[in-house]
C-alpha cells in the first residue's frame, strides 16, 4: 500500500527522519519498504503489508504507530472534536433509522451508522484530495473522499447513503438472494447468490457488504441527507463474495484480513466530524450499533528465558515492556521472568507468546542477533540412497559425452497423444494448452529438446533424471532416467545402458524382443524392429531402441534418433555398491576363433547360448569380433566370428583340451543342420 | 701427407649444408667437419707435423675452410630456423586442439550438490518427498488456514485425479517438513526424531506467468533444524556459513521481519551483493543487498499439526531457490534458460 510521508509526519511532532532513512527504518524493523517516490513536496512509500498485519496496518495510523515504537517517538491522535458539541438532542439516529441485522453475528461482528442532514455535497478541499491521489485514490466528492480518507488513515472502511434514497427507513443486513441483481457505483451490474452478504432496504440491495456501494443509494449532487456506515464484516464472507464476483476493492482486502470490530466507532466519528468539518450538515444525536459479541483483550504470558531460548539473545525484561508498551500493548504484571500482556483488540494477528516475542526482537533489531553455533549432539546423518545414485549416475553419463537437461514436469496435448489418456493426470488450471497434463514419460519433452538443438549441434546426447506421473486410485510419481541421441546405434545405446549398471553393481540384465502390448503407450513411441525391453532378473526395468519415424516427423526431428528409459527407482533398488576384487589369473589363457554361417534371423545370443553350454568351466568369455552378411555369402545367411576364451584357474591347458573344446563347441553348433562352422 | 683438393671440399661442404633439412641434421654436419674429429679440425690438428713452409700454406687453406664452413653454417642456420625449408616429418603445433566429448551437467545439479555437501558437512540428512501433494500437507498443516488470505501468496495448480482428496502440485518444498515430523517419508532410516537437522531439495511449482525473474517451475531447498535449544541467532550461524562457503566470499548477513504463517517469528535473509559487495549494482537493483532465504523459527502450531510438542521442542526453518542461487553464482539474468534445454546454455557447465 502507498503510504504519505506527510501524513505519516502529522501524527508527531518531533521531525521524523528523512523519507529514504525513515523507509530503511521500517524495512529493518516492520516491513519491506519497495520505493519511495517524491510527489510534489510530499513523499510515497510503497510498504508491502504482509497478510498478518493487513488488520492493522492498512492504514495511515497503523503504520505511524510502528514509527513511533521504532523510533521511540511519542504519537498524537487525530482530534474529534464537533461530535462532543451537538447540541440538540431532540432527535437521535434511532427515531430516524431501524436497523437490523438478519445474519448471524460472527457474519456481521459489528454495524455502526450515524446519520447527518443538510451536508453540501461538492468537491474536497485540496488536502484532502492531494492525501486520497498520494495513495492512489480517485477523489470523488467530499462525502465519499472523507469516507476513503478516514479508511486511508484508520483501516476501517466506511460507506455512505443517500438517505432520501432508501425506500423507508429500516437497513438490513442479509445474505443475497441466488440470482439477486446489484448495480455498483461504477454502473457494473453483478448477480448474487445466497453466500454474498448485502446492506439493504425493504426492497432492494444498496451495497455488496464489505466490498462495494449499489447506485441506487448513491450520493450524489442534491444529495442532502446521509447515512454513514462503519461495519465489521466476516473475513471469510467478504473473501467468498470478492472471489466470487471477481471483485476486490480497498474495503474487501481490508475485511478479509480481518478488521478489529472496536474500530467501527472511532472511525465513523471521525468521518462524521470530518464530513461536517468539510460538508458542512448537522450531525444527528446518537448513534446506530449492533454489536452482538464485544471483542474484549486477550491475555498472554511472556516468559522472558522462552523469548531468550528462541531469538539467542538476552532481552532485559524492562527493555521488552517499554516496546510492548510502545506498541500500545499493556503490561498487567510483571513478575522477575513473566511478563502478562494485554493484547489490544487491533492486534488480531497476535494470540501466541511467540507472537510477541516477535514483536519484541523486530522493534529491539534482529541485526543485535549475534550469530551463534548451536550446541548439538553429533548425529552423523544418514545418506540418502535415491540422492548417492542419481548422482552416481548423473557422473557418468556425464563422462560418456551425454549433457543433462531439466525439462518441465508438463507437457502439451500434442504429446499426450502418445499415451494412454487414463492414464494422464490433467491440471485443472492449466497455465496453457502446452502445460495441460503432468508429464507421463520424459521422452517427449527430450525429443523436444533434441530438435530444438538440431540448428546448432550436428551430434545430440541428452539425458534427464526427473520425476513422471501417472494415473491410479492414488496419482502415481516416480523417478525415471531418459537418455537420447541422435542417429541410429543400437549397441552403443546397450553399451551406455550396461556401463551404468556395471558401475551400480547390477549383473543379470538381457533383452527381449519388442512385444507389442495394446494398450501401452511404449508402441507409439518406439520404432517395434529396432527396439527391445530391458530386463533384469525377470523385472523389467525400461526400453531401449530407435524412435518411431512417425514420431521422430511430428516433432521435426531430422535424422534418426536413438534412446533408453529406464524406470530409475528399480534401478535404485537393485544397485549394489560393494564389490569384491577377483584374484588375477595365474596361468595364461588359450584362444580360440570359432566363425559361423547361420541362417540370418539367428540371433547372437543364440549362438553364444550354445557355445556356453559346452565349453565347460575353462570357458572364460566369448567376445563378437566380426557380423558378415555381405557377397560372398549364401543368401538369407550370416557369418559370426568370435574369439572364444579358455582358461583354468589351477593348471596350463593342455593343447589336447584346448583342441577337445573346440571341437564340442563346433559339434554344438552344427547340431543345427542349417548352421556352418566355417573352417 | 695427401693433397687436398681446397675446392672439392667446399662443394662437399655446400652440398652437405644444403642437404641438411632441420636444425638437428645441421648439427651433425658442424660435427663432421669442425667436431673433435671433423674434418677441418683434422687438418689443423695434422699441421704440426708438417715442415714449416707447408705448414703455412695448409694452415691458410685450414683457416680458409674453417671460414668458409662457418660462413656456410650459419646462413643455413639462420634459413633453416626462419622456417624456410622445415622437415616433412615435423607436425603442425598450430593444429586446432581436437575437441574431447565430455558431456556437462546441469547447473541446477551442480548448485544443489554443493548445498547438500555444505549441509551434509554440518550434519544435515538430505530428505526428499512426493511433488503430488493434498491440502493439509502443503497447507493446514503449516498453518495455512483453509479461506485465509495468507494462502493467496502460494498460486497453486491443482491436479484432476481419481483420489478422494484434492490434489495439487506442491508449491513448496515446506510439506516434507510435516512429512518428516510426523515420520510419513516411506523407506527413510528411522533416526531419532526429534532432535534433527534436514534439507528438502526438489521442484515445487506456482501457477502464475514467466519473465526474466519468475518461473511457474522452480528447484528450492528447504532446510529445518529441531532441538530443545535451537535459536535465532543458531540460524544466523549456520545459514551464514552455508552462504560463505557457497559463494566462497566472506558476505554479510541480514535478518528482517517478514511474514510466512509456518514460522513466528519468521525473517527474510538478507546478504551483501556478491556481485558489488554492497555498493549497488544491477544485480541487487542498486540495493547493495540480496534476498537469498525466507526463514523463520517453527510455529508451535506446525509442531502441533505433526504431533510434536511446541513446549518441548522449537526449531528454525529456511528456504531458498535454488534456481535463484545460480542465477547469483554465474550471472544468469534469465530464469527461463535452466528448462530450456539449450544445449549452448547447459554445455558451458561442467
Amino acid at each position: 500500500m502507498k503510504f504519505s510521508f506527510n501524513w505519516l509526519q502529522s501524527f508527531f511532532k518531533t521531525k521524523l527522519p528523512k523519507p529514504n532513512i525513515l523507509a530503511d527504518v521500517l524495512t529493518m524493523h516492520f516491513a519491506e519498504v519497495e520505493s519511495v517516490e517524491r510527489k510534489g513536496n510530499d513523499f510515497i512509500l510503497d510498504i508491502d503489508i504482509r497478510p498478518n498485519r493487513a488488520g492493522d496496518c492498512l492504514s495511515h495510523i497503523g503504520v505511524a504507530r510502528e514509527v513511533g515504537a521504532i523510533l521511540g517517538l511519542k504519537r498524537n491522535h487525530p482530534e474529534i472534536a464537533l461530535i462532543k458539541d451537538i447540541k440538540d438532542r431532540k432527535v437521535k439516529v434511532k427515531d430516524l433509522l431501524s436497523l437490523d441485522v438478519k445474519v448471524k453475528d460472527c457474519y456481521c461482528r459489528r454495524y455502526t451508522a450515524r446519520i447527518m442532514t443538510g451536508v453540501e455535497v461538492g468537491s474536497s478541499p485540496e488536502w484532502v484530495k492531494d492525501r486520497l491521489e498520494s495513495c492512489g485514490l480517485r477523489p470523488i466528492n467530499n462525502i465519499v473522499d472523507a469516507a476513503n480518507y478516514v479508511m486511508l488513515e484508520t483501516g476501517q472502511p466506511l460507506h455512505a447513503f443517500d438517505a432520501a434514497k432508501l425506500s423507508d427507513h429500516k437497513i438490513s443486513v442479509r445474505f443475497s438472494g441466488d440470482g439477486e441483481k446489484i448495480k455498483t457505483l461504477d454502473n457494473q451490474e453483478f448477480s448474487l447468490n445466497h453466500n454474498v452478504l448485502v446492506i439493504a432496504d425493504s426492497e432492494t440491495a444498496l451495497a455488496i457488504a464489505g466490498i462495494k456501494g449499489g447506485k441506487k443509494a448513491e450520493i450524489d449532487e442534491n444529495t442532502k441527507d446521509i447515512i454513514i456506515e462503519s461495519a465489521n464484516f466476516d473475513s471469510r464472507a467478504v473473501r467468498f463474495a470478492s472471489r466470487f464476483l471477481n471483485l476486490r476493492t480497498d474495503a474487501s482486502v481490508r475485511f478479509e484480513h480481518g478488521v478489529d470490530p472496536n474500530l467501527t466507532e472511532s472511525a465513523l466519528n471521525r468521518a462524521t466530524d470530518l464530513i461536517q468539518d468539510i460538508a458542512g450538515g448537522k450531525i444527528i444525536f446518537g448513534i446506530a450499533d449492533h454489536y452482538p459479541q464485544k471483542i474484549g483483550e486477550k491475555k498472554i504470558n511472556l516468559d522472558m528465558d522462552k523469548l531468550q531460548r528462541l531469538l539467542g539473545i538476552r532481552i532485559a525484561q524492562e527493555k521488552a515492556k517499554k516496546i510492548l508498551e510502545s506498541l500500545e500493548f499493556k503490561i498487567e504484571t510483571k513478575t522477575t521472568k513473566f511478563l502478562e500482556v494485554k493484547v489490544p483488540t487491533f492486534r488480531q494477528d497476535v494470540n501466541l507468546q511467540e507472537d510477541l516475542i516477535e514483536e519484541v526482537g523486530r522493534v529491539f533489531g534482529y541485526d543485535k542477533i549475534p550469530a551463534v553455533f548451536p550446541l548439538a549432539s553429533i548425529i552423523p546423518p544418514p545418506r540418502n540412497n535415491d540422492i548417492f545414485w542419481e548422482d552416481f549416475v548423473k557422473n557418468t553419463l556425464k563422462e560418456a559425452g551425454f549433457s543433462e537437461v531439466y525439462n518441465y514436469s508438463f507437457f502439451g496435448k500434442k504429446e499426450a497423444e502418445l499415451f494412454n489418456k487414463e492414464d494422464l493426470i490433467e491440471v485443472e488450471n492449466p497455465l496453457s494448452k502446452e502445460q495441460q497434463y503432468l508429464r507421463r514419460s520424459l521422452i517427449p519433452n527430450i525429443l523436444k529438446d533434441i530438435a530444438k538443438n538440431q540448428e546448432s549441434f550436428k551430434t545430440i546426447s541428452l539425458f534427464e533424471i526427473g520425476k513422471v506421473f501417472s494415473q491410479g486410485k492414488e496419482p502415481q510419481e516416480k523417478r525415471m532416467m531418459t537418455i537420447a541421441r541422435t542417429g541410429e546405434d543400437f549397441a552403443f545405446m546397450k553399451g551406455i545402458l550396461e556401463t551404468i549398471l556395471h558401475r551400480m553393481g547390477i549383473s543379470d540384465i538381457w533383452y527381449d524382443n519388442f512385444q507389442m502390448i495394446p494398450d501401452e503407450s511404449s508402441d507409439k513411441i518406439w520404432n517395434c524392429d529396432k527396439s527391445a525391453e530391458v530386463k533384469i532378473g525377470n523385472e523389467k526395468i525400461g526400453f531401449v531402441g530407435q524412435v518411431n519415424p512417425k514420431v521422430l516427423s511430428d516433432f521435426e526431428i531430422k535424422g534418426q534418433a536413438s534412446l533408453l528409459d529406464i524406470d530409475f527407482d528399480k534401478l535404485i533398488k537393485l544397485a549394489w555398491e560393494e564389490f569384491e576384487y577377483q584374484p588375477l589369473p595365474k596361468f595364461p589363457a588359450a584362444v580360440i576363433d570359432i566363425a559361423v554361417l547361420v541362417p540370418g534371423e539367428v540371433m547372437i545370443e543364440d549362438v553364444t547360448n550354445k557355445i556356453s553350454a559346452v565349453g565347460g568351466t575353462i570357458l572364460r568369455d566369448i567376445d563378437l569380433f566380426d557380423v558378415y552378411d555381405g557377397r560372398g555369402l549364401p543368401t538369407g545367411k550370416k557369418s559370426l566370428a568370435f574369439h572364444v576364451i579358455l582358461q583354468a584357474k589351477d593348471h596350463t591347458l593342455s593343447s589336447g583340451e584346448i583342441s577337445d573344446a573346440q571341437s564340442k563347441i563346433i559339434k554344438a553348433l552344427e547340431g543345427d543342420p542349417e548352421w556352418q562352422v566355417r573352417k | 701427407m695427401p693433397e687436398i683438393d681446397q675446392n672439392l671440399i667446399k662443394e662437399e661442404i655446400k652440398s652437405a649444408l644444403e642437404g641438411a633439412l632441420n636444425l638437428d641434421s645441421l648439427q651433425q654436419i658442424s660435427r663432421q667437419y669442425i667436431g673433435e674429429q671433423g674434418k677441418i679440425t683434422l687438418i689443423f690438428k695434422n699441421l704440426k707435423n708438417l715442415p714449416a713452409e707447408e705448414r703455412a700454406v695448409r694452415g691458410k687453406m685450414a683457416n680458409d675452410l674453417k671460414k668458409f664452413f662457418e660462413e656456410g653454417f650459419q646462413a643455413r642456420w639462420g634459413a633453416l630456423k626462419g622456417g624456410v625449408q622445415i622437415s616433412k616429418n615435423r607436425i603442425d603445433v598450430s593444429i586446432p586442439a581436437k575437441k574431447v566429448e565430455l558431456g556437462h551437467l546441469h547447473p541446477l545439479t551442480l548448485v544443489k550438490r554443493k548445498a547438500e555437501d555444505i549441509f551434509q558437512s554440518m550434519g544435515f540428512q538430505v530428505v526428499e518427498g512426493p511433488e503430488i501433494e493434498n491440502e493439509w500437507f502443503n497447507f493446514d498443516a503449516l498453518n495455512i488456514p483453509k479461506d485465509h488470505p495468507a494462502r493467496d501468496a502460494w498460486d497453486t495448480f491443482w491436479l484432476k485425479t481419481n483420489s478422494k482428496e484434492k490434489k495439487l502440485l506442491r508449491t513448496h518444498t515446506s510439506p516434507v517438513q510435516a512429512r518428516f515430523m510426523e515420520n510419513k517419508l516411506p523407506g527413510l532410516p528411522k533416526i531419532p526424531n526429534p532432535p534433527f537437522r534436514i534439507i528438502v531439495p526438489g521442484n515445487v511449482f506456482r501457477h502464475e506467468a514467466t519473465d526474466t525473474r519468475h518461473e511457474y517451475q522452480i528447484t528450492q531447498m528447504e532446510g529445518l533444524m529441531v532441538d530443545k535449544e535451537v535459536s535465532a541467532a543458531n540460524f544466523k550461524a549456520i545459514v551464514g556459513e552455508f552462504f560463505r562457503r557457497f559463494f566462497r566470499k566472506d558476505v554479510e548477513f541480514r535478518l528482517k521481519p517478514d511474514f510466512f504463517p509456518f514460522t513466528e517469528p519468521s525473517f527474510d535473509l538478507g546478504m551483501t551483493c556478491v556481485i558489488c559487495h554492497g555498493k549497488g549494482c544491477v544485480l541487487c537493483k542498486q540495493a547493495g543487498w540480496l534476498e537469498v532465504a525466507g526463514a523463520g523459527m517453527v510455529h508451535p502450531n506446525v509442531f502441533s499439526a505433526s504431533g510434536l510438542d511446541p513446549k518441548e521442542w522449537q526449531g528454525w526453518a529456511f528456504g531458498f531457490g535454488i534456481d535463484r542461487l545460480a542465477m547469483m553464482k554465474y550471472g544468469i539474468d534469465d530464469v527461463r534458460l535452466f528448462r530450456s534445454g539449450d544445449l549452448r546454455f547447459i554445455n558451458q557447465f561442467k
